[in-house]
């Protein structure tokens, strides 16, 4: 994937090796309990990580879920549309 | 009418009637037929086994467009190559979640009791029928009790009601997911 050929060439490389991140975005459909649960399932992340991060994305709109290179954002953000939810991935600059 | 819940041994259950039973089968053919993937002619087959899917475009239709968004917003040929590479086995997972259910339903009379294999297929699947029909009637965060009030001859009037009702089912489901605090 071209996308991912560009994580590995010299100019983009950066001294913080995790310059990626993915946002979950709010809906007017996702329940808070399902995104919640989806946070903790993927992420692995406890509840109150999960629930604090679930109420980022209902009360201010979007919330970054995680950070990573390129292709584990990607990979991420793939799983997350696996479960519904409104994803997207960015370089964090 | 009740929810899911949970048998002593732990079993989760889903009690419904005849109707009920219906109406879940006949969404479960729906998102079936809504997810699957295109046929295409033309495709590697190489291409094909490992889910790429080089024709595969931004989506027409609203409902397709919520359940794949776009993974770049601000730049459309990543998010173009992205759909490409990961759309067609997202579609194939969420076939493969409604067609557990349909199985489920077929052996199953009004009492429906979930293998722990089959929880995660569900859940996918309510929440697919969800995004779609909620698309569909395009739902808001403030239009919940005008869509209620909807006559019953307006097509949204039936859709928004079973959108609710899937609602309740996904929510009793996430709750018996969830840890208890």
């Amino acid at each position: 994937m071209s996308s991912q050929l560009d994580v590995a060439s010299p100019e983009t490389v950066t001294a913080v090796d995790r310059p990626w991140i993915t946002l979950v975005w709010n809906d007017p459909i996702n329940l808070m309990s399902y995104v919640t649960f989806v946070f903790m399932e993927y992420f692995k992340y406890d509840r109150a990580k999960a629930e604090l991060l679930m109420l980022d994305v209902h009360e201010k709109g979007r919330a970054v879920v995680s950070n990573g290179t390129r292709e584990e954002m990607e990979r991420d953000v793939a799983a997350m549309h696996g479960y519904g939810l409104w994803a997207t991935l960015m370089k964090d600059d | 009418m009740g929810g899911f819940s949970k048998t002593i041994t732990g079993r989760v259950v889903l009690r419904v009637d005849e109707v009920e039973k219906g109406l879940l089968v006949s969404l479960a053919d729906q998102v079936c037929e809504f997810v699957s993937p295109e046929p295409r002619e033309s495709a590697d087959p190489l291409a094909a086994i490992v889910g790429i899917d080089m024709e595969a475009e931004f989506p027409d239709d609203p409902a397709m467009a919520r359940l794949f968004p776009d993974a770049y917003p601000d730049d459309p040929e990543a998010a173009l190559d992205f759909r490409r590479f990961t759309q067609r086995s997202l579609q194939e997972n969420k076939l493969a979640h409604a067609r557990t259910v349909l199985q489920t339903l077929s052996k199953s009379g009004e009492k429906i009791t979930l293998g722990a294999g089959d929880v995660p297929s569900w859940l996918g699947f309510l929440n697919d029928a969800r995004l779609a029909i909620g698309t569909r009637i395009e739902i808001t965060e403030e239009n919940h009790e005008e869509l209620a009030d909807l006559p019953e001859d307006d097509p949204r009037h039936g859709m928004f009601h079973v959108y609710d009702w899937l609602t309740y089912l996904q929510e009793s489901l996430v709750q018996l997911l969830l840890p208890q605090k």
